[in-house]
């Protein structure tokens, strides 16, 4: 019988102990999205801190509102709109790109291209790199040109997903 | 090894084998191992993270937030020839503008001047009401004229800068235009032209010291 209440007991604390390491489980998973999303949320923050400090012109583009903001400083100096064409914004990750070339194609169909991660070009423009997934987004022509004198190799846009 | 002995020693691996599968069923992970005070350890040093994390980036909110002064200005997009005025990430107005030519002009005498709107940051150092032109040599040059000396009464012109100028500094100007067709190209000599409405409603909104880029 004292056996039987010693094991009796045992399984009611072990039961216990079991909620309570899911509960504790849980709080983990959810403590480290918390600190992936405030990671991300300091990113810009520093970007940003970084930009207002800087005398370039600079990029904001919102992914999932398929926005894109020009801005010098602290001051926004256009907005556009986008249209994915080519590649996947899957392969994007929230953060920072840098501009690193400015190709002039013919009748002025030209790129602006960070890396091998994004690619912005005005509506007309072949999308010459689609193949490889890099994902293409075209801007009207006046507001792509306005964004492609705007800007020197170099600069920095933020991804925001 | 015969097979007889080998068949006799299986059911020995037949315990773990199924604790193996049955933990990959129930979705056993190596959390399962984790004693319940490491992952209580654990969950206080992320919570702290957590609490600083939060701390730092309403630290760098509170920084950026401080740096935007909620002023009013203007950008002027020489690309598309559109003036806008902002407030923070509000439009209030967008107009159509003319903008510098980016047309060389000689002269025999050998000056050359480049008809382009300056780029960059400038500040609105003062406003007129009804500008004067005064007519600088590549006017004379471009018609092809006999420059005047410096303060002769022809340099002085009235009514082609329209009811406003909004001064810029080195002689570039936000002002009015007679040749109001031409809104919308590249078709001045720098300044930064704007039909006599728009003009009116940029010269009673900005004040000494907003903030003008251009690019």
């Amino acid at each position: 019988m004292f056996v039987l209440s010693l094991f009796l007991m045992g399984a009611d604390n072990g039961d216990q102990n079991g909620k309570e390491w899911g509960k504790l489980l849980e709080q983990r998973k959810q403590l480290n999205v918390r600190i992936k999303k405030l990671m991300r949320e300091q990113d810009y923050l520093v970007f940003q801190k970084t930009m207002y400090e800087s005398d370039s012109k600079y990029l904001i583009i919102n992914i999932p509102a398929k926005t894109g903001q020009l801005k010098y400083k602290n001051r926004a100096l256009k907005d556009v709109h986008f249209k994915l064409v080519s590649g996947r914004t899957s392969r994007l990750t929230p953060g920072a790109l840098t501009l690193t070339e400015k190709i002039e194609g013919p009748r002025k169909r030209n790129l602006l291209v960070f890396g091998q991660s994004l690619v912005l070009q005005d509506k007309y423009a072949p999308a010459t790199r689609s193949e490889s997934g890099i994902p293409h987004l075209s801007l009207s022509r006046k507001d792509f040109l306005s964004m492609y004198y705007a800007v020197e190799s170099g600069a920095k846009a933020f991804i925001l997903f | 090894m015969s097979e007889a002995v080998m068949i006799k020693k299986l059911p020995t691996f037949k315990l773990p084998c199924l604790l193996i599968s049955l933990m990959l069923l129930t979705g056993f992970s190596e959390d399962q191992f984790v004693p319940i005070e490491a992952l209580r350890e654990e969950i206080r040093h992320l919570s702290q993270r957590v609490a600083r994390l939060e701390e730092e980036n309403q630290g760098l909110g509170n920084m950026l937030r401080d740096l935007d002064d909620g002023e009013l200005y203007l950008v002027v997009d020489t690309e598309s020839n559109r003036l806008t005025m902002r407030q923070g990430n509000a439009v209030l107005m967008t107009a159509i503008v003319g903008t510098g030519s980016r047309q060389f002009l000689k002269e025999e005498r050998g000056r050359i001047w480049y008809f382009e709107s300056p780029l960059g940051s400038f500040t609105v150092l003062g406003r007129e009401r009804n500008p004067v032109w005064i007519r600088p040599d590549w006017s004379y040059v471009e018609e092809n004229m006999p420059i005047p000396p410096r303060n002769d009464p022809d340099r002085f012109v009235r009514d082609v800068l329209g009811k406003y100028a909004i001064l810029l500094g080195n002689g570039y100007k936000i002002h009015g235009t007679k040749w109001k067709n031409l809104l919308g190209t590249h078709f001045t000599h720098g300044c930064v032209s704007l039909d006599d409405e728009d003009l009116e409603v940029v010269h009673t909104s900005v004040k000494n010291g907003t903030r003008v880029y251009i690019y």
